[in-house]
């Protein structure tokens, strides 16, 4: 026991010795303030991007990175978002250029922007349009945490912040390592089964590759579906065999009577009856945006994953 | 067409005054298209005063955001309805004519069926495979609709004839195929499900100057092609066997218009996506008002056809602005009722 504790202490202060080093040849070799710009950046769809100057007008065209655009504190030059940009609630105050796809060509022309950011999937038809049109256009599409960190080290690097970047993440870096260091210490066998459904008519549950997926394991849960990949669309009856100890709804709007109208459900589905997570009432309405968005809030879903399978919540 | 004696038939065709209609009605749909045209070029999710609007376009001003809106947005997408407009719903009244059925559309013969196959399938290599082939779906949607239009050809024929009620099975046939082809991908999907369903609702916010350079030739050639086929889809109107009298190679007019219009519609709906309807309505809505000429019915059907596409985007980039509507939902639904009036005063009226 003694040993194990020693020996996660050991390792975490290693990673951290890590990254504070890894930053700091970051900080040390060319990144001063003078010489910051011009830069090429390679984005997530792997076109290189070059930015003769600190973009002072950036168009976030998703919600994740209009999270990390406000974590990196650099929400005054936010000219533009989509209209699911709705964390913080200062975004309210920021213009919308409507729907993340397809998106709104005229509306982002009409705000001029120097840096849009856009997340790939869908908005990659419009972006050979908007970079024809002479706009720079950033994708970052983050897949798992550790890319989520990338992608934020992407946007501080483009904004002309990389320091700001390189902060955040070790301080998000160092809450993940608190969290998997603990995690380290539960045998096995404590470690609960989990069941993510997010709609109980036709059942939605993240599978391996899936960023809900990700923090479930990093949390110490397991994922009763985490031998299929992606969304998937489950069967009431892999419930019923795998019986969950806990069941996580990621709820959009929280709304109590909604909520407790899914748990009822949830309660008396058929064929559930004889699953822990409803004999012991463990079943979690969670906000989802904590695990669908890839920004820093991401680390706040993993610690209310952690508390949740720790039975402090 | 020396075996259709235009005066000796007058009362056969009974249009003895044509040009004379032609040339005011064409003149008044040119114009009319200039006008809606200008008025869409002043909607937008930006509003733009109509006197800056003249003068970026006297002055071709582009180093600006409103330039750039006008001459890189607004006006290649205007021009891009107008043409797609235009083809959907010539090609919809002279497949209606060779068909002899006044429910044909230009995706009747499964063209539309297999560019949206082609494009699903483009989208989900897209996703499967990580490469980057959005810039390539048009190559996609025009390989998949070239396969259905040889399909529904080689389906139908029989020696050299091409029979009428083989061609419009065979086209359905092929249609159903394929769509149940795509429902499959559609299930098998994740993601880029939301992209193919954009895809098959039509979208016109890429257009640009590239892709109008690209569509203009076929559009306007096959358009004329059609045009100069209106006396034997005159004829055709007779009935099979009367136009067969009158000496009209009747399968091979069909086709004629089945490869030429099949082309149009492969060349526009690639890059375009699948916008419903046009084709169905115009054509009926052209013949009650210059009645059943093809000379005439067949301009004026593009005529409008260009007309209410122009309309119909100008309200899908409006109305929930910033948010944009897939201009296929606004042509049906508008569309749609138009089509059952019609429908209904046919009926009321017994003629058609």
């Amino acid at each position: 026991m003694k040993m194990n504790q020693l020996k996660s202490i050991s390792m975490s202060m290693i990673k951290i010795v890590l990254v504070i080093l890894f930053f700091s040849i970051i900080n040390t070799s060319g990144f001063s303030q003078q010489n910051l710009f011009p830069v090429t950046l390679t984005d997530d769809s792997g076109a290189d991007v070059t930015l003769n100057e600190a973009p002072e007008r950036i168009i976030s065209a998703a919600p994740s990175n209009t999270e990390i655009i406000f974590a990196l504190g650099l929400e005054d030059k936010l000219v533009g978002k989509s209209e699911f940009c709705n964390f913080p609630e200062e975004t309210k105050n920021i213009e919308s250029i409507g729907k993340m796809s397809p998106l709104n060509l005229e509306k982002i022309v009409s705000l001029d922007p120097d840096l849009i950011l856009s997340y790939g999937g869908f908005q990659l038809k419009d972006i050979p349009r908007l970079r024809e049109l002479g706009f720079k256009v950033l994708v970052v599409q983050s897949e798992s945490l550790q890319e989520m960190i990338q992608g934020m080290q992407l946007i501080a690097t483009a904004c002309g912040v990389p320091q700001k970047g390189s902060d955040l993440i070790s301080r998000l870096q160092e809450r993940i390592n608190h969290i998997t260091s603990n995690i380290k210490k539960l045998s096995h066998e404590k470690q609960p089964n989990v069941f993510v459904g997010s709609n109980f008519d036709t059942i939605y549950s993240p599978g391996a590759g899936t960023l809900f997926h990700e923090l479930i394991t990093l949390a110490g849960g397991q994922n009763i579906v985490g031998h299929l990949q992606g969304w998937a669309k489950i069967n009431p009856e892999l419930v019923a065999q795998k019986e969950p100890d806990i069941i996580i709804i990621p709820s959009g709007i929280m709304n109590p009577e909604e909520i407790s109208k899914i748990k009822q459900d949830i309660i008396t589905h058929p064929g559930w009856s004889h699953v822990p997570a409803i004999k012991h009432n463990r079943i979690y309405a969670v906000n989802e945006d904590l695990f669908y968005r890839a920004g820093p809030r991401l680390v706040d879903g993993l610690e209310l994953l952690y508390e949740i399978f720790t039975g402090k919540k | 067409m020396k075996y259709l004696p235009e005066k000796n038939n007058k009362n056969l065709y009974g249009y003895p005054n044509w040009r004379y209609k032609a040339f005011f009605v064409l003149i008044f749909g040119f114009l009319s298209i200039l006008i809606v045209g200008f008025i869409g070029l002043n909607f937008g999710t930006i509003s733009i005063q109509p006197e800056k609007i003249l003068s970026i376009f006297w002055h071709h001003e582009t180093d600006n955001s409103l330039g750039l809106i006008i001459w890189e947005l607004r006006i290649p997408r205007l021009i891009m309805a107008m043409l797609t407009g235009m083809t959907l719903a010539g090609v919809g009244g002279a497949f209606q004519g060779i068909l002899r059925n006044p429910l044909a559309d230009p995706y009747i013969l499964g063209v539309s069926a297999g560019a949206a196959l082609g494009a699903c399938t483009g989208i989900a290599l897209q996703y499967t495979t990580g490469l980057y082939l959005m810039n390539f779906l048009p190559v996609f949607a025009l390989v998949g609709s070239f396969v259905s239009i040889l399909m529904v050809y080689l389906l139908s024929r029989k020696k050299s004839h091409l029979p009428m009620t083989d061609l419009l099975l065979a086209g359905v046939a092929v249609n159903f195929f394929f769509s149940a082809l795509i429902t499959l991908l559609l299930a098998v999907s994740n993601r880029e499900i939301h992209s193919m369903i954009f895809w098959l609702m039509g979208d016109l916010s890429n257009a640009n100057w590239q892709k109008i350079s690209l569509v203009t030739l076929p559009v306007f050639m096959g358009s004329f092609l059609l045009i100069f086929s209106s006396l034997e889809l005159n004829a055709m109107a007779l009935g099979e066997e009367e136009a067969l009298h009158l000496g009209i190679q009747t399968e091979k007019l069909r086709l004629k218009i089945f490869l030429i219009g099949s082309i149009m519609i492969a060349v526009v709906v690639s890059f375009t996506g699948l916008i419903g309807f046009v084709g169905l309505v115009i054509p009926h809505i052209a013949r009650l008002l210059v009645g059943p000429d093809h000379r005439i019915m067949l301009p004026v059907s593009a005529l409008i056809g260009a007309a209410f596409l122009i309309i119909c985007d100008t309200i899908a980039r409006t109305i929930l602005a910033p948010t944009e509507i897939p201009i296929g939902a606004i042509t049906a639904i508008i569309g749609a009722p138009l089509f059952i009036h019609l429908l209904k005063r046919r009926n009321d009226n017994n003629e058609y």
